[in-house]
């Protein structure tokens, strides 16, 4: 056991000392940091109002549209009413950049023309329509007015219907299915870049040759088991640690409605998050004890991506099984998804978010999760034990299947 | 007492990697282990250490069956392994820890054979930074650093300069004096005649010669004469019906069947004035005996 905790610290100490870990980290920090401060640099840039001129020289809203003013600024733009210059006048104005367009009015037929002049049309720049639509609106008013209809009963003629969504679900989150997708691809990069370091780890231990030292010190089966459990704890700490960074950057950078929208879009029940703990464990477990065993097989630095790729082939076919078969949630192949070990860690979450596996499941999904680990781990460590000896001779199935036969 | 290889065999599939063999070391000391390549040494010192399973036999260690937990062993492989980019100090106190050391006497320990072996200043470095030679004496500790009761040391002054190679052989009687049993496996002859009491031969996994050094090279007879002069006497020696084995610039290695053969040579020499500096019968070396064992088969 007091091996079990030396080989799991030393882990511990090895992978947060890693240059390529402590820059990974800052960037992924960082990148959460600007990413919550994303926001509120768009709405510094955009809080400046945009400055439009409206030529209505032919006077034909009578002076109405000087009314419109706190409507356009809360539409975000200045709106200057000329009555009196030409054309070429407010051409000018927008080519020398006083405003940064205009809207020319005419009147013919009883019909009104929008002329929208502006400097030059770049990535972003759209037709100012809200503020088109606002003087439409007071335009068919002055209309309906001249036909006798009296002002006060317009608005009236312009109500809009509202729509409202009541979710029968108690669950408020189970219809967010996005969200839940969005989790299993989560899930599937941390299991995933996790696993991936355990097999890292035993092979730097195996070119090196260091691991016969080791294993006149310990059994395999200790420092197969400590590199997983240390890695995986390093795993869980990161993945906290980034999410109490996201938690208070939420808070620090965020509008307070934003942030309790996402909150509450994100709002887990204890029992969920506890469900998404074990899968990620149960799932790391996994994947960590399949690339011990091609991390053992490997004699060179150079067959590392050969000797791992079965492993990253399993872990993908887990992933898109569960996650094309998300798109159609009620599918068999889904409920299959949920219970194939490689895909289980990635779709079991989803489905209990959404309420459709029973507990019965869950725990079906779970036992199998779980026999599959112990086997797999106990193929591993067998054929670890005599693969870390084999050095030169490139090892197949056949001699997989030779290594754990032997009594070694 | 101490450690005992009973009929130990193993094979890898069809093939017999070790077949039946049997030693013993009653004391502290060195005990040598030789063979060619693939010979079943580290076939051998693996089944010792626990880390292969032997198909048959018995190996013990005080009576008891071998086992890592029972016996505190030190072992310096063939192959040489330390992390590359961790620091010395720690994989050092790493090691040391799965031996079961505490950090205080870990490190008590660490400083000793870091100051030993001359490599103090390499403490905080990681090992890629060290020399070829400074690695093996880092690797070297890693195997002595928890004073081992058995050593298996293989090879362990290939790589090492004559300064490196006398500074690790003073620790390794150092050790044999405090009584540590040392099972060596080499093949520089020289450093197995110069620290084993005992050996064994292997060639294809089979015990070909084995016992007292002493009494082995004693029960060979002396075959070759080392002669300098101060003049050419190459045609004496050919009239004398003498063949010569090595011959620069006035010292000779000559082939002779018996010792008075050589008596008659010294006997021609003198006869003719020849000033004679040194002539010397010799017994066969380990070397002669290895190749003699060895090499014909």
């Amino acid at each position: 056991m007091r091996s079990l905790f030396t080989v799991i610290a030393f882990t511990i100490k090895d992978m947060v000392k890693r240059k390529s870990f402590i820059v990974s980290n800052l960037i992924i920090l960082l990148i959460i940091i600007i990413g919550f401060n994303v926001p509120k640099f768009l709405s510094g840039i955009t809080s400046e109002a945009t400055k439009v001129t409206v030529l209505d020289n032919e006077d034909i809203f009578e002076g109405r549209l000087d009314t419109l003013h706190d409507q356009f600024l809360e539409l975000g733009y200045e709106v200057e009413i000329d009555k009196t210059s030409t054309r070429e006048q407010v051409q000018e104005k927008v080519q020398n950049g006083e405003v940064s367009s205009a809207i020319i009015l005419t009147e013919a037929n009883n019909s009104l023309h929008f002329e929208y002049l502006i400097d030059g049309m770049g990535v972003g720049t759209t037709v100012p329509t809200d503020v088109i639509s606002a003087i439409q609106l007071t335009y068919q008013n002055m209309q309906l007015a001249k036909l006798g209809i009296p002002e006060d009963k317009l608005p009236t003629l312009n109500t809009q219907s509202n729509i409202s969504v009541t979710s029968l679900s108690s669950d408020e989150s189970s219809s967010n299915i996005f969200v839940m997708m969005l989790l299993s691809i989560v899930l599937f990069y941390a299991i995933y870049f996790y696993a991936y370091q355990v097999s890292s780890a035993i092979t730097v231990e195996k070119t090196s040759r260091i691991i016969e030292t080791l294993v006149t010190s310990t059994s395999p089966r200790i420092i197969v088991l400590g590199k997983t459990i240390g890695i995986g704890l390093v795993g869980i700490a990161q993945t906290l640690l980034l999410i109490l960074v996201a938690i208070i950057c939420a808070n620090v950078f965020l509008p307070a409605e934003t942030a309790q929208m996402i909150f509450e879009m994100l709002q887990l029940s204890p029992q969920m998050i506890g469900i998404i703990a074990v899968y990620y464990l149960l799932g790391y477990s996994l994947y960590a004890m399949l690339y011990a065993l091609t991390g053992s097989t490997v004699s060179k630095p150079e067959e590392v991506q050969s000797a791992n790729g079965p492993v990253a082939i399993l872990a993908v076919i887990g992933f898109y099984l569960s996650y094309f078969t998300m798109m159609n949630p009620t599918s068999s192949l889904n409920e299959i998804a949920a219970l194939v070990p490689i895909s289980s860690p990635f779709c079991m979450p989803f489905r209990v978010m959404m309420g459709l596996s029973s507990t019965n499941e869950i725990l079906l999904s779970i036992v199998i999760l779980i026999v599959t680990i112990i086997l797999v781990a106990h193929i591993s460590i067998k054929i670890y034990s005599s693969a870390i000896l084999n050095y030169g001779e490139k090892v197949n199935l056949k001699k997989m299947f030779k290594m754990y036969k032997s009594k070694d | 007492m101490g450690l005992k290889v009973q009929n130990v065999s193993k094979t890898f599939g069809k093939k017999l990697a070790v077949d039946n063999i049997s030693f013993e070391m009653n004391k502290p000391g060195v005990f040598g282990l030789l063979g060619t390549n693939g010979a079943g040494k580290s076939t051998t010192i693996r089944m010792i250490l626990g880390i292969l399973k032997k198909d048959s036999g018995r190996i013990t260690w005080n009576g008891k069956e071998v086992e890592r937990k029972y016996v505190n062993f030190g072992y310096l492989p063939e192959e040489r392994g330390i992390y590359p980019k961790i620091k010395i100090c720690d994989q050092l106190m790493y090691l040391a820890k799965l031996k079961g050391m505490k950090k205080k006497e870990a490190k008590e320990a660490m400083n000793f054979w870091l100051k030993r072996l001359e490599v103090e200043e390499y403490r905080d470095l990681p090992a890629e930074k060290l020399s070829k030679g400074n690695q093996q004496k880092i690797q070297f500790i890693t195997a002595v650093l928890h004073n081992p009761e058995l050593l298996v040391i293989d090879e362990p002054f290939s790589g090492l300069d004559p300064i490196n190679t006398e500074l690790l052989k003073s620790a390794i009687l150092e050790l044999v004096e405090k009584g540590t049993y040392i099972i060596m496996s080499s093949h520089q002859m020289a450093s197995i005649e110069e620290f084993c009491t005992d050996i064994l031969i292997l060639n294809r996994g089979k015990t070909i010669l084995q016992g007292n050094l002493k009494e082995i090279k004693e029960s060979y007879k002396a075959n070759r004469v080392e002669l300098i002069t101060k003049v050419d006497v190459s045609r004496e020696i050919q009239e004398e019906g003498l063949k010569i084995i090595k011959e620069l610039d006035n010292q000779y290695e000559i082939a002779i069947n018996d010792e008075m053969q050589a008596q008659n040579l010294l006997k021609r020499l003198i006869s003719k004035n020849i000033e004679v500096e040194k002539i010397e019968v010799k017994k066969p070396s380990l070397n002669d005996i290895f190749i003699e064992k060895v090499g014909d088969k």
